[in-house]
């Protein structure tokens, strides 16, 4: 199959066909990783800038990770805040790592659309969203079907529920892109504050009752509530967030039986999602980190051309 | 002296039939007539173009004073001439804002020098636009003020837009309103509907727009004032005025090209470029239906561009970073036009082409308000339009000093071809 997706900054065109391709050679790194000595030299010679406007660990970790087991050369940029208030604009900032030769660009960013802005304004290097505004986080979502994939060969069919702030939430917009193309249905939970104004314009539905939501569910994503939500007033009080909607063993029940419960990290125990949940046998949180390493390694490889030795 | 020949004529509400020649001597229309001659003049044979009264724009921001390396007087000016325009009305929004006499007729006279369009300037409602104090309104309106807006932002207190609309009513200059109820609207960038829910960005509601529609709608009809209603972009916002006509108010109301033209997918489409950036945001595709509708019905009274240039280093952000605005005055007719003729033409071009001179005109005081039609022995402010002529958008030919426009590329129809003002030609490709 012929690679056609130049940068990876959101999901919208990619096909059935592209994810399962994608989760395919996933695979094959999943396996180098497993192997005595784990570094190939796929993209040796190339430079990658790991370019990050917002804190984060472990996506920044998990990208630069696969990129030095796939031997490039890594840089990390760190930058804080908008490009305003730092006084160099994300334009002179592309153009700068340009001139330093970067192969690669993987950016995360506080704006929706900032790693559409820097594609458009790279000649040359490849964009990797590592999460802009509240857009898209590809990563993540690829990762989170590569997770699913594993336990549920054929997703097609399968109910997802994902619960939380999807307002603010770039991997649910992803994880929807991404878990629809293969095939799920999907349902939303959580306060509607929330939730987007117009859900239906993400083609899921919304159920306020969390249970109806997970219902018969495959898979029941969490997402992490930001302290900062309840100071905005969207809901009142953390406690009630985890009586009403926290993911506990009740309301984990209701889903299908072996259902799969993930998280994209760093989790809220007893917000968002208890203990008993986060530490049982149905979580998939861990085993997200660890595919995050391997689909971030597929995508680099695929997007750099790299040569498989 | 300049004799238009076989002109297809639109006196600012309707054509005449067939062609018709137009004498303009000494700054006025001396004559109109079948087969006119007149030795010394110079001729220009408009076979297949239209001759109308040259465009009225309600609401141009030219940055000046204070923010002159975004544009200014001379290069908006310029820039209207372009775009077709004899008269353009300056936002007071500047710096210091025009809220006296003196910044009155500062922007007036420097429009005067500049020597292309018309300039008549616009005065803030109250001082500093800060919505506390009345500014000077009397003393503006004498040195020459045609609307009173504190734009950019609506009047702060509905207890102060009520003395507002009192206290000018004597004064003749209208209120122009910018409707939005900004507890609504904070920190928000695209529509809230399918554009904040895919793109993850804070929403402006429909119902932030139409909360200041009704205010004004309300204070109007309790103190008796005209109000005019600028830059409406949902349905439910042009239903309120269309149901505040129908009950006789004195409520008059503008659309701009862009919300026409684009709508919240282009946001999407764009991959959130700045460009597609506004207040308000660009709408759902339902509401620019609705936009349409009120043209064709007479709801709309005029389009003005709300051309809002900025320079290139501070709108080329990613999106949430940039400043809201859309600069469009040298294309806002050839945008309209085109959009008119690709639905079809849903209503006739005398409608479309009243809601860029007589429609707007009608909303100035006194001897502006006859800018937008063509009589004997009125003013010469005249456009030459060629609807025949497709031309691309190519900002970095534009006389206004953007350089980042939603346009840019697009092939657009309709294009001014030669503007005068007071039969002075501010603007030529005709000739050339």
């Amino acid at each position: 199959m012929e690679w056609k997706h130049r940068h990876v900054l959101d999901l919208k065109d990619w096909k059935k066909e592209d994810i399962l391709f994608l989760l395919d050679q996933a695979k094959n790194m999943d396996d180098l990783i497993d192997r005595p000595i784990k570094k190939v030299p796929a993209l040796r010679g190339k430079l990658v800038v790991n370019l990050f406007f917002e804190a984060s660990t472990r996506t920044r970790v998990s990208f630069e990770l696969a990129e030095k087991l796939l031997s490039a050369d890594v840089v990390n940029w760190s930058a804080s805040g908008s490009s305003v208030s730092k006084g160099e604009t994300l334009r002179d900032t592309a153009w700068t790592l340009e001139a330093m030769g970067a192969d690669a660009v993987v950016v995360r960013h506080g704006a929706s659309g900032a790693a559409h802005y820097l594609a458009r304004k790279l000649k040359r290097a490849v964009v990797f969203n590592g999460g802009d505004g509240a857009y898209s986080h590809p990563t993540q979502a690829l990762l989170d079907a590569y997770t699913a994939w594993k336990s549920f060969p054929n997703l097609e069919g399968r109910k997802m529920a994902i619960l939380g702030d999807v307002l603010h939430s770039r991997v649910a917009r992803s994880d929807i892109q991404v878990f629809k193309t293969l095939g799920c249905e999907i349902v939303l939970s959580g306060p509607e504050t929330l939730m987007p104004f117009d859900v239906k314009s993400l083609g899921v539905a919304y159920e306020p009752d969390p249970e109806k939501a997970v219902k018969n569910a495959d898979i029941v994503y969490l997402l992490r509530i930001q302290r900062e939500r309840q100071e905005e007033g969207l809901f009142p009080s953390l406690d009630e967030y985890h009586l009403r909607f926290g993911a506990d063993e009740k309301l984990v029940s209701k889903a299908k039986e072996g259902a799969l419960v993930m998280h994209p990290g760093p989790i809220n125990r007893r917000v968002e999602i208890a203990s008993s949940i986060a530490d049982g046998a149905q979580s998939r949180i861990l085993q997200q980190v660890r595919s995050g390493v391997a689909v971030r390694m597929a995508l680099l490889y695929l997007c750099l051309g790299g040569v498989m030795a | 002296m300049i004799l238009f020949k076989n002109a297809t004529l639109f006196d600012g509400k309707n054509f005449y039939d067939g062609t018709l020649d137009l004498l303009v001597r000494d700054g006025k229309i001396e004559m109109l007539g079948q087969n006119l001659s007149e030795p010394g003049a110079e001729t220009l044979d408009l076979e297949g173009k239209v001759l109308s009264p040259g465009f009225v724009d309600l609401h141009c921001h030219m940055r000046d004073p204070g923010f002159e390396w975004r544009e200014d007087i001379e290069s908006a000016a310029a820039a209207a001439a372009a775009g077709g325009f004899s008269t353009v009305v300056a936002m007071p929004n500047t710096e210091p804002a025009v809220d006296h006499d003196a910044l009155v007729r500062y922007v007036f006279e420097k429009g005067v020098r500049a020597g292309y369009s018309r300039i008549l300037p616009a005065g803030a409602i109250t001082k500093n636009r800060e919505g506390k104090e009345l500014a000077e309104m009397g003393k503006m309106a004498s040195a020459g003020c045609v609307l009173f807006t504190d734009d950019g932002a609506p009047v702060g207190s509905s207890r102060l837009f009520r003395t507002a609309l009192q206290y000018s009513q004597s004064l003749k200059v209208r209120i122009m309103e910018h409707p939005e109820e900004t507890s609504l609207s904070r920190g928000g960038q695209v529509n809230e509907g399918r554009c904040s829910s895919i793109a993850g960005l804070k929403g402006i509601p429909a119902s932030a727009e139409e909360i200041g529609v009704f205010r004004a709608i309300s204070l109007s009809r309790e103190t008796g004032v005209p109000v005019h209603l600028t830059h409406l972009s949902t349905r439910k916002s042009v239903s309120l005025v269309r149901e505040a006509k129908r009950e006789g108010l004195a409520v008059t109301c503008d659309v701009t090209p862009h919300h026409l033209h684009f709508s919240e997918e282009s946001v999407i489409e764009s991959g959130f470029d700045s460009r597609f950036k506004v207040n308000p945001p660009l709408r759902s595709c339902e509401d620019i239906e609705s936009l349409w509708e009120a043209l064709a019905d007479g709801t709309v009274d005029a389009i003005a561009t709300d051309h809002a240039p900025w320079h290139m280093d501070e709108k080329d952000l990613p999106f949430p970073e940039a400043p809201f605005g859309i600069a469009s005055i040298e294309c806002a007719f050839p945008a309209v036009f085109t959009c008119w003729q690709k639905r079809g033409k849903p209503f006739g071009l005398e409608r479309l082409l009243s809601l860029f001179t007589s429609g707007p005109a009608s909303v100035l005081p006194g001897e502006w308000s006859s800018t937008g039609s063509l009589t004997r022995l009125g003013k010469a402010d005249l456009v030459v339009l060629d609807m025949n002529l497709e031309r691309k958008v190519a900002v970095e030919e534009w006389k206004s000093k953007a350089r980042l426009s939603p346009w840019d590329g697009l092939s657009l129809w309709g294009w001014p071809v030669l503007t005068m003002v007071e039969g002075r030609v501010v603007f030529d490709r005709f000739r050339r």
